[in-house]
C-alpha cells in the first residue's frame, strides 16, 4: 500500500502525504489487532473446549528401553532423568540384575561388581534373603544401566523418570528428539510422575 | 536362596540382547517378598514444582517489565529504568527460570496448535506469545528492549557502536522472515522446533548444552559487544513479527517533544540503525512512470511468490528427511536390506521392533509426514518470495523527510538516544 505514495502525490482531491500515511498506519494497526485477537480467540477456544493442556515432560516406563540416551542428551549438565526404585514392585533379591553386573567372579561390592558406574545404589540387609535397595538421586546420572538390568532379569522395579524438580520443563525436550522409543511425552500436571505401583 | 540364585542364572543366560525390548514392563519374575522382621516398605514423595504458580509470577514479570520499559521510554524518556529492567531480565527469565518457555519458541506452539488439533497449547505458552505482541501494537517493541533476556543480554554488553552497511543490513534484515517461515514448517509438520534447538543464548543462561551453539552464542555475544544486537536485528524471528506490529503501533517512541534541530546525535547514538536521517527526495518521478513502477512491482511479485513455492516444494523433501519418522523407515529399509549383520542393530531398531514393529503402518505414516511438508514448505516458499518481493520494492521507494525520523519497526526502545538529544536535554532542565 504504501508505495502507493509517489503515484499519487500530485492528485489534488488525496489530502497531504502525511494524513494518508497516518491513514494507512491506523488501517495497519487495526489489522494487527484484528490478527492477534484472531489468533487469541482461536487458540482460547480451542483451549475451552475441554483437551487438557500437557505441562511436563515425563517417561512412560511400558515404552522406555534404557538406552541410556537420558544421560548424555538432556540440556542439564548432569540430567534431569534419574532412576526411581518402585519397592512394592521389588523381589528384594541377594543377587540383583540392577545392582550386580553380569558375570561377575565374585558377589562383592567391589566397583568393578557393581552396575552402577556411580555408585547411587545402596544395598541394605533386610532379613534373610532380602536386601533392600535405595536410589540416591544425588548421584544418579540416569545412565539407565540398572534398569536395563532389573528389567532383564528382574522384576522391573528399577525405572526411568524425570525429576520434574529438576527439569528445566524445556520448549521441547532434547532427549525426546532422540528417544528411539518415543517414550518421552508431555503429560498433564495431576500425572507428573509415571510411578510403578506393586 | 539357592532357588533363586540359580533362576536368576537361568535366567541370565537364557535371554538374548534381542528379546529384552519384548518384554512387558512389569515382570513377576521374583515373587514379593514376605517379610517376617516388621520390614514396612520406605513412602517415596517425588517433588512438583507448582506450575501455575511460577507461571503467574512469570507472566506478572513479562507484563511489569514490559510495562516499566513502556512507561520509561514513552512517558519519561529515561534509559536507566531499560537497564534496570534487562538486568533483572537476564537475572530472572535467563539465569533463574532458564528461559523456557519464551516468546520467540512460543511461535512454534502456537502455529503447531492452529494447523493441529491435536496439540493442546497451555494457556501460559499462548500468553507469552500474544502479550509483547500485543504491547508492541500499543506501545513499539518494549519487549526486546529489556524483557527479553536474549535482547538484554546483548544490550548489556555492548560497548561499540559500528554500523553494519545498509546494503548488508538489507539483506540480513530479510534472514529473520526466512528463518520465521522454515521454524514455521518444521513446527507445523510437528517435526522439531527448530528455533529451540539452534537457540545460540540459552546455553550460556544453563551454563551448558552443545558445543556448536554455545559456539554461535559466544559469536553473537562478541559481535554486539560492537554492533548493537546482531541477534535481534539479523536473526530473531519474534523480532521480525514484533517489527511489523510496531510499525504500526497506537504509541510510539518519539526522542524529544520539541522540534528536531537536526544536529544527527542520535542517528550516531541508535546501535540498531533505527533512526532515519532526513532526506530530500530528489528523485521527482512523474505520475505516468509512477504508475507504470507499481504495476510492475504488482506484476513481478506473483512471479516471485510462484519462484519461491517452487524453491520450496523442491526443498521440502529434504526438510522431511529430518523428520524422525522419515529417519526411522530409512534405518528399518536399511537394515532390511542387510539382513545378515544383527550386531549392528541400533536403539531405534530395537525399540521399533519391540513395540510390533509394522512397516506398512509406518509408510503410511511417513508418506503422511511427507505430504505435509510438502504442503507447509510450498507455502512457506511462495511466503519468502513475497518478502523479498516486498522487500526489494520497500527498497526503491524513497520519502522526503524533513527531520530525523525513527522507524518503529526497527526500534528496539532501549533509549539510547534519549540522553544524546541536546533538545531533550534543554527540555529536561527547564
Amino acid at each position: 500500500m504504501k508505495r502507493n505514495g509517489n503515484g499519487h502525490r500530485k492528485e489534488k482531491a488525496v489530502p497531504p502525504p502525511l494524513a494518508r500515511r497516518d491513514f494507512l498506519r491506523r488501517c495497519g494497526t487495526i489489522a494487527a489487532g484484528g490478527a492477534a485477537l484472531t489468533i487469541a480467540g482461536l487458540l482460547l477456544r480451542k483451549a475451552e473446549s475441554g483437551k487438557r493442556s500437557e505441562t511436563f515432560w515425563q517417561i512412560d516406563p511400558a515404552k522406555c528401553i534404557y538406552c541410556g540416551r537420558c544421560e548424555t542428551e538432556c540440556v542439564l549438565s548432569v540430567s534431569a532423568v534419574k532412576c526411581m526404585h518402585a519397592n512394592r514392585v521389588c523381589g528384594y533379591c541377594d543377587l540383583c540384575g540392577g545392582y550386580y553386573r553380569s558375570n561377575v567372579k565374585e558377589l562383592n561390592t567391589a566397583a568393578e561388581n557393581l552396575m552402577c558406574p556411580a555408585g547411587a545404589i545402596l544395598r541394605k540387609f533386610v532379613e534373610e534373603p532380602y536386601f533392600e535397595y535405595t536410589i540416591d538421586e544425588s548421584l544418579c546420572t540416569g545412565c539407565a544401566k540398572c534398569a536395563k538390568g532389573c528389567n532383564s532379569f528382574g522384576n522391573g522395579s528399577l525405572y526411568m523418570q524425570i525429576k520434574q524438580d529438576l527439569c528445566t520443563n524445556c520448549n521441547e525436550c532434547s532427549i525426546a528428539n532422540v528417544c528411539p522409543s518415543d517414550a518421552i511425552a508431555r503429560v498433564p500436571t495431576t500425572a507428573a510422575y509415571d510411578l510403578k505401583n506393586g | 536362596m539357592n532357588s533363586i540364585l540359580t533362576c536368576f542364572a537361568l535366567t541370565r543366560f537364557a535371554l538374548t540382547r534381542s528379546a529384552f525390548s519384548a518384554l512387558p514392563c512389569v515382570q513377576n519374575r521374583f515373587p514379593k517378598p514376605d517379610f517376617e522382621s516388621g520390614y514396612a516398605y520406605p513412602g517415596l514423595v517425588y517433588g512438583v514444582p507448582d506450575e501455575i504458580l511460577w507461571t503467574c509470577i512469570d507472566l506478572a514479570a513479562l507484563v511489569l517489565f514490559m510495562s516499566v520499559t513502556a512507561w520509561a521510554t514513552l512517558r519519561k524518556r529515561l534509559r536507566t529504568p531499560v537497564l534496570a529492567v534487562a538486568v533483572s531480565s537476564v537475572a530472572y527469565f535467563g539465569f533463574f527460570r532458564k528461559g523456557c518457555v519464551c516468546s520467540i519458541g512460543a511461535i512454534q506452539n502456537v502455529s503447531l496448535a492452529l494447523v493441529d488439533s491435536s496439540y493442546a497449547i497451555p494457556l501460559s505458552v499462548l500468553a507469552v506469545f500474544i502479550l509483547p505482541l500485543v504491547f508492541a501494537l500499543l506501545f513499539g517493541r518494549v519487549f526486546c528492549a529489556g524483557t527479553c533476556p536474549f535482547g538484554a543480554l546483548q544490550e548489556l554488553i555492548n560497548i561499540r557502536n559500528h554500523k553494519v552497511p545498509r546494503p548488508l543490513a538489507s539483506f540480513l534484515s530479510l534472514v529473520p522472515w526466512i528463518y520465521l517461515l522454515l521454524a514455521l514448517v518444521f513446527a507445523m509438520t510437528r517435526s522439531s522446533f527448530v528455533i529451540c534447538r539452534f537457540d545460540p543464548f540459552i546455553g550460556i543462561f544453563r551454563m551448558g548444552g552443545e558445543v556448536p551453539m554455545i559456539v554461535a552464542g559466544a559469536v553473537l555475544l562478541i559481535a554486539s559487544i560492537f554492533t548493537g544486537r546482531p541477534f535481534c536485528r539479523f536473526l530473531c524471528p519474534y523480532g521480525a513479527l514484533l517489527g511489523l506490529f510496531s510499525r504500526v503501533s497506537v504509541w510510539n517512541v518519539k526522542i524529544v517533544k520539541q522540534s528536531c534541530i537536526n544536529c544527527d546525535l542520535c542517528r550516531n547514538a541508535c546501535y540498531v540503525d533505527a533512526i532515519r536521517p532526513p532526506c530530500d527526495n530528489k528523485v521527482k518521478e512523474s505520475r505516468p512512470a509512477g504508475v507504470r513502477r507499481i504495476l510492475l512491482y504488482l506484476v513481478v511479485l506473483p512471479f516471485m511468490a510462484f519462484a519461491g513455492a517452487l524453491a520450496g516444494r523442491a526443498l521440502s523433501d529434504s526438510f522431511a528427511g529430518t523428520d524422525k519418522k522419515v529417519r526411522l523407515l530409512e534405518m528399518v529399509l536399511a537394515a532390511d536390506a542387510e539382513k545378515n549383520s544383527p550386531e549392528s542393530q541400533s536403539f531405534e531398531l530395537e525399540a521399533f521392533h519391540g513395540r510390533g514393529g509394522d512397516v506398512g503402518e509406518l509408510s503410511t505414516q511417513v508418506v503422511a509426514v511427507r505430504n505435509k511438508f510438502k504442503r507447509y514448505s510450498t507455502g512457506a516458499g511462495a511466503m519468502a518470495g513475497i518478502i523479498v518481493g516486498i522487500s526489494l520494492t520497500g527498497l526503491s521507494v524513497k520519502r522526503a523527510r524533513k527531520h530525523y525520523e525513527i522507524n518503529d519497526a526497527h526500534c528496539v526502545s532501549c533509549g539510547r538516544c534519549f540522553a544524546y538529544c541536546p533538545q531533550n536535554l534543554a527540555a529536561k532542565s527547564d
